[in-house]
């Protein structure tokens, strides 16, 4: 029986402060001028007018950065705060106002005027690597933190590849029949309701407090102080609530601007963005283009892969956190199969359209949409049938995964069954086609559990829990609670969670890779413990853990859509949506199903609504009027049948369920458009022009 | 100019640009439970309500708002306490960001008199969740309106 969440009333009544809720006494506000072209050389930056704005406190352009710092990023340094000689997409920050309210920052913004020079525009991850594309960074290898050298070729941001492309091919010559398609799907963002905002708030004696929009306190932290030379014991990451993530708010967001413009005029900086803005400036979803060879023998067993990606991955690199600087959800496309000889290259490329970076499950909805479509594929196409090729190939217990892994168990066979058995509810319109897609996901869950935690006596018998995670929704601080409840036997009403900033306690990794559920759960316990055997005199136990998981583990999970399509027009209404998810224990059952429900659902947005329509350099969808999300009459029904029992990791024996639900549902509809038309559909979103046009011409569009 | 208008069940006066949104009117009057998402009336997350039907405070004028009713979520707590039950005991939300414009919205639904799942689905399609998938809500407004 789970209790009502942490946080619940608090937003309910409106109560929780959110960053664009703190104000702080004598705080300015900025704005950024933002390029108007997604490749020119900037010629002249006149501010005159702008400055002289009644209300504006000062006007700035690269050349006043404090100490010249200016580039910054997660990993590889490549994102200038302000542009210098040239910008690189629609929407680089040129020139910052700081004024005495957002208005007037505003209004100075539009009057700075910038003369450009324009160059020719990478509009494309396929243009960007023909011989001789323009060059969207000069030397890209020379940036701190790059993983990119001058024979990779040309506007690179990395390459990651996994296996023998020679063994793969070879083994593809033997095969009995196979699959050789291209698979697209388009820039998205991560859609968050809350835009990200940031408060710098700098003291002459080198100190910062910084609230921003952001899930990662720590690595933010690193980040100001590398960028600006600063202290790390004195730049304070604030606690705030976040208005959604889903891998937006792991970047620095406005927080290298805001603490440089803090700097400069003495007093705390606050800046919201305009969701237009948002949608301009953050690191969404990396558009691809994935070429998928698959070949079975003539039992139907998978002989070998070959698995190519190229993705678009904007004008910098440096929104990507992880050490290869790629997708992890890339490589890992076939993990859920047995496949002897398997190459994966996963290339992302510079162009001149917005940054990307970190969404839901990096690279498996890309992944799982092309490997889970091919498959489909040569499963109708060879005769052997779109669910009997996956029930062949599926890992059993025992097997090893194409990486050499074996997980403690593979119920991937479970899944589909489980998914397959759900009842049909819903009927086709009168004179639709019918049909059905199914699509599996798998996800490892290695991640290190790196976080501390302290637990310290509060008044009339209360425990206070101080964590380094901010609430971005998941639920994390409501999982704290539910284990100290457990664990001490004491009701939730005396117990307190609450995030502290980042010099309170010693580290954490971030909220984001499904991790937390499985960091907090071993640092909770790990404090119990101290807590039980703790002396009476003692006010306080404190717990740093970085283990990681106890074994190789994994968890699966299987989408069957169930849809219909206007045979006349090529509309296409997907009528539900079964998730059937393999799960171990479940600490919060509530919070685990709006994780299965909210995951289906913006899966279902990127398969059939979401792209930021980036043509041409432009991007075109900037504003949620074009930038559609699913709204609570669109969507299917949607039906969720769990796998219990599985052997899952950590004290309360858990499977991460937050990625598993979004990865699967691009292919799954998909395969059931074939399924009802005979049409193939390759690209999403999927629209019903081209299932029109498919249906007429027997092919994809 | 002075506008006068019931805001949260008060007689209030204001010396405002007639020009401003509401939005920012009534968060800067402190009531920062209206939250700014999209700024373009598609998102739900700064639904206030206006002589009882929903409206998108980012693009109200609050020049329009003269002589009217009307009521934030603050407001909308102290009057309607079993609604604001209903969001909690159901879950009703996770990153919350889009919660009291969800809670406005459901409040106003009288002015519609959507009775069945499908009727409420329809009136609530202009509050968009990232989160939860929705189920959790629209379990929370029918049973509000089953108690009520």
């Amino acid at each position: 029986m789970s209790e009502r969440r942490i946080d619940a009333v608090a937003k309910a009544t409106g109560a929780a402060k959110y960053t664009a809720d703190v104000v702080l006494e004598g705080m300015t506000f900025a704005a950024v001028k933002r390029s108007d072209y997604p490749s020119a050389l900037i010629e002249d930056i006149d501010i005159s007018v702008a400055k002289e704005i009644e209300g504006v406190l000062g006007v700035f352009t690269s050349k006043d950065l404090p100490g010249g710092a200016n580039l910054y990023g997660r990993r590889v340094f490549d994102v200038p705060i302000l542009a210098e000689e040239r910008v690189r997409r629609v929407g680089d920050p040129i020139a910052a106002v700081v004024a005495t309210s957002r208005e007037i920052a505003e209004a100075a913004a539009e009057l700075i005027d910038v003369t450009y020079k324009e160059l020719p525009v990478v509009a494309t991850a396929r243009d960007a690597i023909k011989p001789g594309a323009p060059l969207i960074h000069e030397k890209p290898w020379e940036y701190k933190g790059a993983v990119v050298t001058p024979e990779m070729g040309i506007n690179i941001q990395s390459i990651d590849t996994h296996g023998s492309r020679e063994a793969a091919e070879a083994a593809l010559r033997g095969a009995a029949h196979i699959i050789d398609e291209t698979y697209i799907t388009p820039g998205d963002h991560q859609g968050y309701i809350e835009p990200q905002a940031c408060i710098a708030d700098y003291h002459p004696d080198g100190s910062l407090n910084v609230w921003n929009t952001n899930k990662s306190p720590y690595r933010l932290r690193d980040v100001l102080s590398a960028v600006f030379s600063l202290d790390p014991k004195k730049v304070e990451i604030m606690p705030t609530v976040l208005g959604g993530d889903f891998g937006g708010k792991g970047s620095p967001g406005d927080a290298p601007l805001c603490t440089a413009l803090s700097i400069l005029v003495g007093k705390p900086v606050k800046m919201v963005l305009r969701y237009s803005e948002d949608l301009l400036s953050t690191d969404g979803r990396h558009a691809s283009e994935i070429r998928v060879r698959l070949g079975v023998d003539k039992d139907g067993k998978l002989v070998g892969g070959i698995f190519e990606a190229l993705l678009d991955g904007g004008s910098y690199a440096g929104f990507k956190p992880v050490n290869t600087v790629n997708l992890h959800g890339i490589v890992d496309a076939a993990i859920a199969y047995r496949v002897p000889e398997f190459f994966v290259e996963s290339k992302i490329v510079y162009t001149n359209n917005q940054p990307k970076g970190h969404m839901r499950a990096p690279g498996s909805p890309q992944a799982a949409f092309a490997f889970e479509s091919a498959l489909d594929e040569l499963g109708r196409r060879s005769g052997i049938g779109a669910i009997k090729i996956r029930e062949l190939n599926l890992l059993s217990n025992g097997d090893a995964n194409p990486y050499g892994t074996v997980w403690l168990e593979n119920r991937g066979k479970e899944v589909l069954s489980l998914a397959l058995s759900q009842p049909r509810t819903q009927e086709a319109p009168k004179g639709w086609l019918y049909g059905e897609g199914i699509a599996i996901y798998a996800r490892s869950m290695a991640a290190v559990p790196k976080t501390s935690l302290r637990l310290r006596k509060g008044e009339n018998g209360k425990v206070i829990a101080e964590v380094p995670i901010p609430e971005n929704g998941a639920g994390g601080q409501t999982v704290v609670r539910e284990m100290i409840r457990s664990g001490l036997g004491i009701d939730s009403d005396k117990i307190e969670v609450k995030q502290v900033s980042t010099s309170l306690l010693p580290t954490d990794a971030g909220v984001g890779g499904s991790r937390v559920s499985l960091g907090v759960t071993v640092a909770v316990a790990n404090a119990i413990k101290l807590w039980k055997e703790m002396p009476a005199d003692q006010e306080l136990v404190e717990v740093t853990t970085s283990e990681g998981s106890d074994g190789p583990s994994g968890a699966y999970s299987a989408q069957l859509a169930r849809v219909a399509v206007d045979p006349a027009t090529g509309q296409l209404k997907v009528l539900e949506i079964v998730s059937a998810v393999d799960v171990a224990e479940i600490v919060n059952p509530k919070a685990h199903q709006m994780q299965i429900d909210g995951g289906t659902v913006m899966g279902y947005g990127f398969a059939v609504m979401e792209d930021l329509l980036e043509d041409g350099g432009q991007p075109w969808a900037l504003s949620m009027g074009e930038f559609k999300l699913p709204n609570v009459a669109d969507i299917p029904k949607l039906t969720t049948a769990l796998l219990r029992g599985g052997k899952g990791v950590g004290p309360n024996n858990i499977k991460a369920v937050g990625e598993l639900a979004n990865c699967p549902t691009g292919a799954a509809i998909a395969n059931a458009v074939e399924d009802a038309t005979g049409a193939r559909i390759r690209k999403l979103p999927v629209k019903a022009e081209a299932i029109y046009w498919a249906m007429k011409e027997g092919v994809s569009k | 100019m002075k506008i006068n208008f019931s805001l949260n069940g008060k007689e209030t006066e204001l010396d405002v640009d007639p020009m401003a949104v509401a939005l920012d009117v009534v968060r800067g009057l402190s009531l920062t439970g209206t939250k700014e998402g999209c700024g373009v009336g598609v998102c739900g997350a700064c639904t206030i309500m206006v002589n009882g039907s929903p409206v998108s405070s980012c693009i109200c004028l609050v020049g329009t708002l003269a002589d009217k009713d009307v009521w934030t979520i603050e407001g909308i707590a102290e009057k309607m306490p079993e609604l604001i039950d209903s969001f909690v005991e159901e879950e009703g939300m996770q990153c919350g960001i889009c919660t009291p414009g969800q809670i406005v919205a459901a409040a106003a639904i009288e002015s519609v008199g959507a009775s069945n799942a499908e009727e409420i689905k329809k009136y609530m399609a202009g509050n968009l969740c990232r989160c939860t998938g929705y189920q959790t809500i629209l379990s929370a407004v029918e049973d509000h309106l089953a108690v009520n």
